[in-house]
């Protein structure tokens, strides 16, 4: 009569014990593990963002096919790198949640011997890692498509950055994008209009972030004498919000797996 | 209930006549404001200096003044900073009251929170409205040339993000059917969203730098005459607020006994 009562009060404990101990550095390799070999075998999100992205940079091909040879599109290629990013973006975070929730595979992760800050890492992690692939694909075709080959450049009037800057610039609004999106992504999967959601949540969230990121990548593509200040400036504030808004989606995601 | 009922309209009714009262005398005894005569500070001629066109100055270079009634526009301080400070104040309110629903699971902390933010969205809307006819005045033109200067003017940049905060808030808690989740859901996205008061509060109270609100004005101290209307409207529009907020509790209380007696009758009429 009393023994069954009190393994059901330390069923918790009892359960631990019985699984191999795994450190957080090996739950969190096997998670990037798993998701990885998922993205290996589905390839669908790297290959709906870098399509997505391709199909942006057409639709600005169009867009700016009537601007004629005065128009510098160096003073917008920022924004329009931006954008492209915050697009192709969104919709591999939508992606990266989907199956999770659809096949269930959070409720299982839940029942595993895991740690909760440990799938927030690792989700943000691949998050990162694919947005870095896809961005590795297609920001050097924007940059060819508009930004090496245009007038002002070409002429020697503005004389762009290195490009290891703009890696650097993106790879900090990248960091940003996956932590916060991850989390927001997580929510947005569980309301009614998903895709829509995640928009809403995301945009206001970022605001700050991208308004910095511009201001960063601007920097480095239109160049010139003294765009360093500006440029360090933006990397640092854009290091500070990271900082401070990934700390809180880190200790936040615990209260919204639980529900 | 009618304790409440009462506290409300006596609040309301207080808040009301208060804000009144500043409003007549930030028009009649508050004094007007000069550049150097009642506010020592320069800086909050300056910025204005930097963004407006020359000739729409209060003193342009050429010492013609085009600008009528200097300072006129200035009037709307009273109303303005009122509620934008009460926003921030309601949201921090709103975003504490999330934290305790995240650790007590209370359902009762989560009404709170959500018409906290309800409140919080009466007064950004408040505040954007008195802002853009200041705005219109002061700084000539919100979304023309100007405006893409004033576009990475740090408050205007994190209010108008509280804004999208708020909205997108009631956005998320109508597309969540579950109850329990929507609450969830609904406290993080509000702590997640709060970390922008603290920068939208302080930044200009730090540093003068890329802005053009003149808060140096408040620290350097004000005229008698312009700070006595500005706390009483500081304290009526404050009464009101909380007037709002205690009937809109009532309400949701209510709300929830009336589902309880609808439930309640419905097993009955099954019984029979």
């Amino acid at each position: 009569m009393d023994a069954p009562n009190k393994d059901m009060n330390s069923s918790k404990s009892t359960a631990s014990d019985a699984l191999p101990n795994l450190s957080s550095w090996r739950q969190y390799k096997a998670l990037l593990r798993k998701d990885i070999a998922q993205e290996f075998r589905t390839k669908e999100m790297i290959t709906s963002m870098g399509l997505y992205g391709m199909l942006v940079l057409v639709i600005y091909y169009i867009a700016l096919s009537r601007t004629g040879t005065d128009f510098d599109i160096t003073t917008i290629a920022a924004g329009l790198l931006l954008l492209m990013i915050v697009f192709t973006s969104m919709l591999g975070l939508n992606r990266s949640l989907i199956h999770e929730h659809d096949q269930g595979q959070l409720e299982a992760l839940l029942l595993a011997p895991i740690d909760r800050p440990i799938i927030f890492l690792a989700k943000a992690t691949t998050n990162l890692l694919f947005l870095l692939v896809v961005q590795l694909v297609v920001v050097p075709f924007f940059y060819v498509m508009f930004v090496s080959g245009s007038m002002p450049i070409l002429m020697g009037d503005v004389t762009p950055g290195p490009w290891w800057k703009l890696a650097i610039a993106l790879l900090l609004g990248s960091i940003g994008i996956a932590g916060i999106g991850t989390l927001l992504a997580t929510i947005s999967v569980n309301t009614k209009g998903r895709d829509f959601i995640l928009a809403v949540l995301f945009i206001p969230v970022m605001f700050p972030l991208l308004l910095v990121l511009v201001a960063a990548l601007n920097a480095v593509i239109v160049g010139g004498t003294g765009y360093e200040a500006e440029f360090w400036t933006m990397c640092a504030a854009a290091l500070g919000f990271n900082a401070i808004v990934i700390a809180a989606a880190y200790g936040l995601y615990e209260f919204i797996l639980g529900v | 209930m009618k304790r409440e009922l009462q506290l409300a309209l006596i609040l309301a009714i207080v808040g009301g006549l208060l804000t009144t009262i500043a409003f007549v005398m930030a028009f009649t005894t508050a004094s007007m404001q000069h550049h150097n005569t009642v506010v020592n500070a320069p800086g909050f001629i300056d910025t204005v200096y930097e963004l407006a066109p020359p000739q729409l100055q209060p003193n342009p270079p050429d010492g013609t003044v085009n600008y009528h009634n200097p300072w006129f526009s200035q009037k709307i301080f009273y109303f303005h900073v009122p509620l934008a400070q009460l926003s921030l104040l309601v949201f921090t309110i709103a975003a504490i009251f999330a934290g305790l629903f995240l650790k007590f699971r209370d359902p009762k902390y989560d009404i709170r929170s959500r018409i906290g933010m309800e409140t919080t969205l009466l007064f950004t809307i408040g505040t954007m409205i008195s802002g853009s006819m200041w705005t219109r005045a002061s700084w000539i033109n919100s979304w023309g040339e100007l405006g893409r200067v004033l576009l990475s003017e740090p408050r205007l940049v994190t209010y108008t993000v509280m804004l999208m905060f708020v909205v997108a808030y009631f956005v998320l808690r109508k597309s969540v059917e579950e109850e329990e989740k929507r609450a969830v859901y609904s406290a993080v996205f509000t702590i997640l969203a709060w970390i922008i008061v603290p920068f939208s509060f302080a930044y200009t109270r730090l540093t003068q730098e890329h802005t053009a609100h003149p808060t140096d004005v408040l620290q350097q101290g004000m005229d008698t005459s312009n700070l006595i209307p500005f706390i009483i409207a500081i304290i009526g529009m404050m009464a009101f607020g909380y007037a709002i907020y205690v009937l809109r509790v009532a309400e949701e209380r209510k709300r929830a006994q009336l589902a309880l007696i609808k439930e309640d009758i419905e097993d009955k009429l099954a019984d029979l």
